[in-house]
């Protein structure tokens, strides 16, 4: 079970992805709502694996990926994208991302694809 | 159908067709068999497509960021807003005279932005290029004047109906004119290619005279792709360290009786099997004798005949 940062501008989203993270056993040590908030959370919490959305605003997810794997290049971050961002999901991917979440998605395919980025 | 068959308002009503799916398959995640789609409406010049909103509306919306330019505005009735928000989890928080609560809006914003990136991507299909979206914007409305003075007017705007939970939606698209070009030279290459891509297939003799087909199929669709062919006369094992030693002249004894048959492999997959012939132009072929388990009674002179880059003279050996 791991300690986990959620990141996503939308409440709700941060709400969905915490509670399954709990039905999976992990804990949710953080969350942020934009780009920049989770660099800084990051860097303070330092957890095992962050949960990234990619729509954000301020910074959006791939410019706090870049950000958050400098600061550890063996940060675990799983991608949560919206459909149409394949591309996004590509270059997040050769950035460092262990894994990515299409939304909507089920709470199951949520702790499968932390499960892999775990291992 | 031509470029000068496509007009602006099919351009549109494909547009609205397409983005109308894409937002209503989305939807359906959300509140499963509780969404009706309803009609996409071309707004004629000089009427607004916010009209008839009910004061205290919510709306939320995406712009294109990258790609195109255009808003898709998704307009709910509170009480609208409230059963998504209850259907996708939120335990109902606000009373019915009540503003939505925090989580009730955000709850609502994130649906718009997943159905407005599901219909960017149905729109990129159709325009070839990929259509990035900006994070959604939600505002209460205060009224029809409130809507259009907040979004501004654009040339062309579309209105689709939804029933979400019973309760009416409306999806509003401000569509600049330069993209209904670019809507109608889209469609337009498409049928192009779809044309071209139709006489190939009646060119090739796979379809009837007059009977084109939209789309291929997949053997039609896979069938040029090249795989990687070879065969197997034999293996061994070696220690690396003899292996490394081996000297010029070396026999290597393998596992195969020189007269027994030998593995054909495609793309790595052992495929059949058959023996092997030396074709009078002095090159290796092999004779199929098994295809998956299925062995063959044919003599190899009627199976090589049966593959026609086999040869059909050679020396079995």
């Amino acid at each position: 079970m791991a300690r986990v940062l959620v990141v996503d501008d939308a409440a709700f989203m941060r709400k969905v992805v915490s509670d399954a993270l709990a039905s999976g056993g992990h804990e949710v040590v953080g969350q942020a709502g934009n780009g920049e908030e989770a660099v800084e959370r990051f860097q303070e919490l330092r957890p095992e694996l962050t949960t990234l959305d990619i729509t954000m605003p301020q910074k959006d997810g791939l410019a706090a990926l870049a950000d958050i794997m400098a600061i550890d290049p063996g940060a675990r971050v799983l991608m949560c994208s919206a459909l149409g961002q394949e591309s996004k999901v590509i270059e997040s991917i050769k950035l460092g991302a262990k894994d990515f979440v299409v939304k909507p998605f089920q709470p199951t395919r949520l702790l499968e694809a932390v499960g892999k980025a775990l291992s | 159908m031509s470029h000068q068959d496509v007009t602006p308002r099919e351009a549109l009503m494909r547009l609205g067709g397409s983005t109308a799916e894409a937002v209503a398959q989305v939807l359906e995640t959300f509140v499963p068999g509780a969404v009706e789609r309803g009609d996409v409406t071309v707004i004629s010049d000089g009427q607004s497509p916010f009209q008839n909103i009910p004061p205290g509306s919510l709306a939320s919306s995406v712009s294109y960021i990258d790609g195109v330019t255009g808003a898709n505005i998704f307009v709910m009735a509170p009480a609208g807003a409230r059963a998504l928000a209850v259907a996708m989890g939120v335990p109902p928080e606000s009373k019915l005279d009540e503003d939505l609560s925090e989580l009730e809006l955000s709850a609502v914003a994130e649906a718009a932005n997943q159905t407005m990136a599901a219909a960017a991507s149905a729109i990129s299909l159709v325009i070839g290029q990929e259509i990035e979206i900006s994070p959604p914007d939600t505002k209460v409305l205060a009224g029809p004047a409130a809507a259009a003075d907040a979004y501004g007017k654009a040339p062309h705007a579309i209105s689709t109906t939804f029933l979400i939970a019973g309760e009416s939606c409306r999806l509003i698209q401000l569509v600049p004119a330069a993209f209904v070009m670019r809507m109608v030279r889209a469609i337009d290459e498409l049928s192009m290619q779809s044309a071209a891509g139709a006489d190939g297939v009646s060119n090739s003799g796979h379809a009837a005279e007059g009977d084109l087909p939209e789309t291929l199929g997949v053997e039609e669709a896979l069938g040029g792709i090249e795989l990687r062919v070879w065969a197997e006369l034999g293996r061994t094992k070696l220690p690396l360290g003899a292996a490394l030693e081996l000297p010029l002249g070396a026999v290597v004894d393998l596992d195969r009786a020189a007269d027994a048959p030998v593995d054909l492999f495609v793309n790595g997959l052992r495929f059949a099997q058959g023996h092997l012939l030396v074709t009078d132009d002095g090159e290796w072929a092999i004779v199929i004798d098994e295809i998956g388990g299925r062995r063959s009674d044919a003599e190899p002179a009627e199976l090589a005949a049966a593959f026609p880059e086999s040869p059909k003279q050679g020396v079995a050996i």
